[in-house]
C-alpha cells in the first residue's frame, strides 16, 4: 500500500491510497493519515487505486475522519471500485464519510 | 491442533494468534484460487471475511493473547462452492449469537469496529457455527457463479 499527498487549490489535500487496505495496507499507511488527520482540514482520500478494503482498512479510515471532523474539519472519499464501496456501504461508514464518484463533488463538498 | 504452516496440499494454513499473522492469508488465498479458478470478486469476500474471522478470534476469542492456534481448514463440498473453517482453542463463543450491530449513523459518535459480523454476513453465502472439544470453528462459504453447461 501507497499513499501519496497532492495539495489542492482552496486547502484541500488530496491523499491517494494505492493497493490493497488489509491488515498489512492499513499498518503502512496509519502513521501518514494520522499525521494528516492532525494538521489538516479537508481532506480528500482518492481510493481509485485500492483494490481491496476490509475491517482493518475500514479503522485507517475512520480514525483520521474521527479526528478532522473533530477539530471542525471535512474529510470526504473518492473514487472506490464496487466492491470496495460494498464494504464502505456494509459497515455504514459511507453514512459518516461521504463517498463520490465525481472529482468537482468531491471537491464541492470540501468547500 | 498442531502445526505451523501449510500442509502438502495447501489446504490449510496454521497461524498464531497475532494480527501480523493475518498478512499470511492472501498469498494462501491467491494460491488456492489459482488452483480453483476462485473468480476476483469471490476472492474479495474470502479476504473480507476470514481477515475479520481471524482477527475477532485473536482479539476477543483469545483476548490478545499469542501463540494460541489458529487454522484455517479449505475444501469445495461441490463445483464453484468453496467452503473455510476457521478452528480455535479459545473459550466456547457463537459469534452468531451475538447482535449485529446497526450500521453507523451519522448522528452518533464514529466508532471503530464492531460491524464485524456485518461484513461476514453480506460478503459470505453461508456461515456456521458449531463448538469443538478444543473450542470452536466457524464456517463460512462462498459461492461462485457457476456458467451453465451448453449441450453440444
Amino acid at each position: 500500500m501507497a499513499i501519496a499527498t497532492e495539495e489542492l487549490a482552496g486547502g484541500i489535500t488530496r491523499v491517494i491510497l494505492d493497493g490493497r487496505l488489509d491488515i498489512e495496507g492499513a499498518a503502512a499507511v496509519d502513521l501518514q493519515m494520522n499525521v494528516i488527520a492532525g494538521s489538516r482540514k479537508a481532506v480528500l482520500v482518492d481510493l481509485q487505486k485500492v483494490s481491496f478494503l476490509g475491517s482493518m482498512g475500514l479503522r485507517a479510515l475512520v480514525a483520521p475522519a474521527r479526528a478532522i471532523k473533530g477539530r471542525g474539519g471535512k474529510i470526504v472519499l473518492f473514487g472506490p471500485n464496487e466492491l470496495v464501496e460494498k464494504v464502505l456501504k456494509t459497515s455504514g461508514i459511507d453514512t459518516l464519510i461521504p463517498v463520490h464518484h465525481e472529482l468537482q463533488s468531491a471537491l464541492a463538498a470540501l468547500q | 491442533m498442531t502445526g505451523n504452516g501449510t500442509d502438502e496440499a495447501g489446504d490449510r494454513l496454521a497461524l498464531r494468534s497475532r494480527l501480523s499473522d493475518i498478512a499470511r492469508l492472501r498469498p494462501w488465498i491467491e494460491g488456492l484460487a489459482s488452483r480453483h479458478a476462485i473468480p476476483e470478486n469471490v476472492q474479495f469476500a474470502i479476504n473480507v471475511c476470514l481477515e475479520e474471522a481471524l482477527a475477532n478470534a485473536i482479539r476477543h476469542g483469545y483476548g490478545g493473547a499469542p501463540d494460541r492456534p489458529l487454522i484455517v481448514h479449505f475444501t469445495t463440498p461441490s463445483a464453484g462452492y468453496f467452503v473455510f473453517a476457521v478452528d480455535d482453542e479459545a473459550p466456547r463463543f457463537n459469534p452468531l449469537d451475538a447482535p449485529e450491530l446497526p450500521p453507523l449513523s451519522p448522528r452518533e459518535e464514529i466508532r471503530i469496529g464492531g460491524q464485524g459480523l456485518r461484513l461476514l454476513r453480506r460478503f459470505a453465502d453461508s456461515l456456521e457455527y458449531e463448538p469443538t472439544p478444543a473450542g470452536n470453528r466457524l464456517r463460512i462459504g462462498f459461492c461462485a457463479a457457476v456458467p451453465a453447461v451448453r449441450p453440444k
